[in-house]
């Protein structure tokens, strides 16, 4: 390809090379999309083994903390019994977001971000329990793919046309501003289906940003808003692992001084949830883990 | 660009870019397991120095210079890389060698 500088419209991939890359990808992963749905279909599935419940006047089994109270109130207080739950129904939205910015191409993790959306947009489309959209970021957030379209074959060709990893910033700020507001419309859009809607993100990058602190807040917003944003960061290892990556900050001592400080850049990392992948290989289980952890969380915390 | 220090001391967030260090020389040369370093870019020599001197955990400091692909860095790295057309989302690599000439603005990072 011709090399093109920096100023110049950013090129994309026209869309033949798009198509046979994306069968490239969808073939070389085909195996492992088959085990992440597997592992994803237990987890994602609403919980059919339900609990039993509440205070009802006839039921399944005696709630055995009413019974006192029931004979203390000369067996007026009759709601003594418990019914079995009927499981809510779940429906999903599931944005993937990549990132687009030249330091995926510089590290080569390009390659390792095409193979992860390959593989779990595809696993996500079999399990059908949702919807998906696909964004790209970098300086700027682009819909490569939107929720309310069915995600096919031809759709994730046409993703990939979305894909050149030239953009020259890597904005994740911007990138989680924008998706709350996408999450928001979305959530309007499927409003009045009467199931219980779950929001999750999926970002894939190498994971070097700026701004923690501010990330850091807009994630708990999103968190607020009941989006779950779950960080893969693709550690292509060309040069050095995102592990063995520092950090240096300046902070201003009470003299008016800089002083330096320096950690361990993932130490400082502003994802609660965020998974460290160098090979393809383990996204199944590694993110099915991240996954059972995070529905475990919700659950309890809903009660 | 100003070399006042307090308007220096500014900007304590913002652009960052990731940067690996080398030496030619043995004994300032940086521990084997040290990886790349996300830095401020409005960082100078002084302010990179500052750096190599926490990494080699020496006692008295040492002023270093840098040369990036064999010239030296007279500016900020955002300057440098402005003039350059570089973008931040490159690696850069920094060699230091002893500074020989005593630094001018000791106050400006
Ligand atoms: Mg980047």
């Amino acid at each position: 390809t011709i090399h093109l500088e920096d100023s110049i419209i950013v090129s994309t991939i026209s869309p033949a090379e798009a198509r046979r890359l994306w069968s490239h990808y969808e073939n070389a992963t085909h195996d492992l999309s088959l085990s992440l749905t597997e592992q994803l279909r237990l987890i994602l599935a609403p919980t059919l083994a339900t609990k039993m419940r509440g205070d009802f006047r006839t039921g399944k089994r005696l709630n055995i903390k009413r019974i006192i109270p029931y004979i203390a109130s000369q067996y007026k207080r009759d709601k003594i019994w418990m019914r079995r739950s009927v499981p809510s129904k779940r429906s999903y939205q599931i944005m993937l977001a990549v990132d687009d910015s030249k330091s995926m191409g510089e590290s080569g993790s390009g390659e390792l971000a095409f193979e992860t959306l390959a593989l779990v947009s595809k696993s996500l489309s079999m399990l059908e329990v949702g919807e998906i959209a696909i964004v790209g970021f970098g300086s700027a957030v682009r819909v490569a793919h939107e929720f309310d379209k069915p995600f096919t074959n031809e759709a994730g060709a046409r993703v990939f046309e979305q894909f050149s990893f030239q953009q020259t910033k890597t904005d994740v700020q911007k990138l989680i501003a924008e998706s709350i507001n996408l999450f928001r419309e979305a959530r309007n859009k499927s409003s009045g289906t009467g199931a219980e809607l779950w929001q999750l993100q999926l970002i894939i990058s190498d994971g070097v940003c700026e701004d923690h602190d501010t990330i850091r807040r807009l994630v708990r917003q999103a968190q607020e808003e009941k989006i779950m944003m779950v960080f893969i960061i693709i550690d292509a290892l060309r040069g050095s692992s995102i592990m063995d990556m520092s950090q240096a900050k300046f902070d201003v001592d009470p003299a008016g001084g800089m002083k330096l400080k320096m950690e361990r850049y993932l130490d400082g990392f502003p994802f609660g949830y965020y998974l460290v992948v160098s090979n393809v290989k383990h996204l199944p289980s590694v993110l099915s883990a991240a996954l059972r952890q995070w529905f475990a969380e919700v659950v309890e915390a809903s009660g | 660009m100003s070399t006042d220090p307090t308007v220096a001391a500014e900007p304590l967030s913002g652009a960052q870019v990731k940067v690996q260090f080398t030496t030619r020389h043995p004994d300032i040369s940086l521990p084997e397991n040290t990886g790349p370093i996300l830095v401020p870019t409005h960082l100078r020599r002084y302010g990179l120095s500052s750096i190599i001197n926490h990494l080699i955990a020496s006692e008295k400091p040492i002023p270093f210079d840098f040369l990036i692909a064999g010239t030296f860095l007279r500016t900020s790295l955002d300057e440098y890389l402005t003039a350059n057309g570089i973008s931040s989302e490159s690696t850069l690599t920094l060699e230091y060698v002893r500074s020989l000439v005593p630094p001018l603005y000791l106050a400006s990072f």
